[in-house]
């Protein structure tokens, strides 16, 4: 049996998952090579066999690293797509333009009051 | 399709240095425009700029490390450099308020009425809520070591309530320190007295106030899975920006609070 890291060994019992499924920080995601066993009659998703008790506390962090790490071009803060640019843009519409704005609110404070 | 051969972080074309600067304009210019014309429409618009710099850039940070695995063992290092170099700068910012206090109170001027206190000037008592607020900060420097101990040791339960029990500590402190600015007999504007007890004591409850937002992204990091038990350097970050935190305030407490009433 290969040796286990902590993190490891606490993703391997919590999740019951093959080793092979696990992601290191650091280093890029591996593709299962092995289908865990389905367990029940109607085909069940990969990663749902776990004990958390909602399903906003699953651990999506392999998914998202699949996802960040497209190679697609897209750079990283632009890489979600319309969120992302959304906020961009409304940050640089209001620094760009606050500025432009700033600098006329100065020429007008620096004129000599009548 | 390249890769690179090298274990360094080429970080992609970012416009957020642009937008932090230019926020930073808008900030100064802003409080410009409300000092003189009671005008505040720029400095809210350098504030939401300012605040929305910061979530997009350390957004990014966090895809860059947990998504997209760039922070190997060099980077790490040179984000631990970093984290140090900052706080030593924060040392020396809050060293400035600290060289006003001593300058004035070690020499007490006529216009103290050369006694420090000053002439007229009611200090709070330091055995009561001062030294309460000393009590929280001291059991939140333990709480988070406990939460960082915890998560080294894999034990999510652990970890997320010692975490949790330090973010409600810092709270409490804050809230402690808002009602004493409430019932301090003296301003701001009641001479170097109020000037030096409200710069300091200011600054450091921003501080605190900062601190335990990094915490909570903590928290909200932790709740994502994004920590593992060797690899949380943002948690690391954040502790050691929380017991310098707490040591600015035990200088506080002893040369303001205390020695100085």
């Amino acid at each position: 049996m290969a040796a286990f890291t902590i993190s490891q060994n606490l993703l391997r019992h919590a999740f019951n998952l093959p080793f092979s499924f696990f992601s290191l920080q650091g280093l890029k995601p591996v593709v299962p090579t092995e289908a865990p066993p389905i367990i029940f009659a109607t085909p069940t998703k990969l990663t749902s066999d776990s004990t958390v008790y909602d399903y906003a506390g699953k651990n999506r962090v392999p998914e998202l690293q699949k996802f960040f790490q497209k190679a697609d071009g897209v750079p990283i803060y632009l890489k979600r797509g319309l969120p992302d640019q959304m906020l961009y843009r409304t940050t640089m519409a209001l620094t760009v333009g606050g500025t432009i704005y700033c600098l006329i609110a100065l020429y007008m404070a620096a004129q000599p009051k009548k | 399709m390249t890769h690179q051969t090298h274990a360094y972080h080429m970080v992609n074309p970012s416009p957020w240095p642009l937008t932090g600067a230019l926020s930073a304009f808008l900030l100064t210019s802003g409080l410009i425009m409300w000092f003189h014309f009671y005008y505040t429409l720029l400095l809210i618009a350098g504030l939401l700029a300012s605040t929305m710099t910061m979530f997009q850039w350390w957004r990014d940070v966090v895809r860059e490390g947990t998504y997209q695995g760039h922070h190997t063992a060099p980077v790490q290092k040179g984000l631990r450099y970093g984290m140090v170099l900052f706080i030593i700068s924060e040392v020396f910012f809050f060293a400035g308020f600290f060289w006003a206090f001593y300058h004035s109170s070690l020499a007490p001027t006529p216009q103290t009425g050369g006694q420090w206190p000053p002439t007229g000037i009611l200090p709070l008592d330091p055995m009561e809520v001062p030294l309460l607020n000393t009590a929280v900060l001291l059991a939140s420097g333990v709480t988070i070591t406990w939460a960082h101990h915890s998560l080294m040791e894999a034990d999510r339960k652990e970890s997320t309530q010692a975490l949790l029990m330090t973010i409600a500590l810092g709270t409490y402190f804050t809230y402690l320190q808002l009602s004493e600015y409430s019932e301090t007999s003296f301003t701001i504007s009641d001479g170097i007295y109020g000037s030096t007890f409200f710069m300091s004591t200011g600054f450091h409850g921003l501080h605190v106030i900062i601190g335990t937002t990094f915490l909570t992204t903590c928290y909200f990091r932790q709740q994502l899975y994004h920590f593992t038990s060797n690899h949380h350097f943002g948690f690391e970050a954040a502790a050691w920006y929380w017991h310098f935190v707490d040591v600015v305030w035990l200088f506080l407490y002893i040369s303001i609070y205390w020695w100085g009433s």
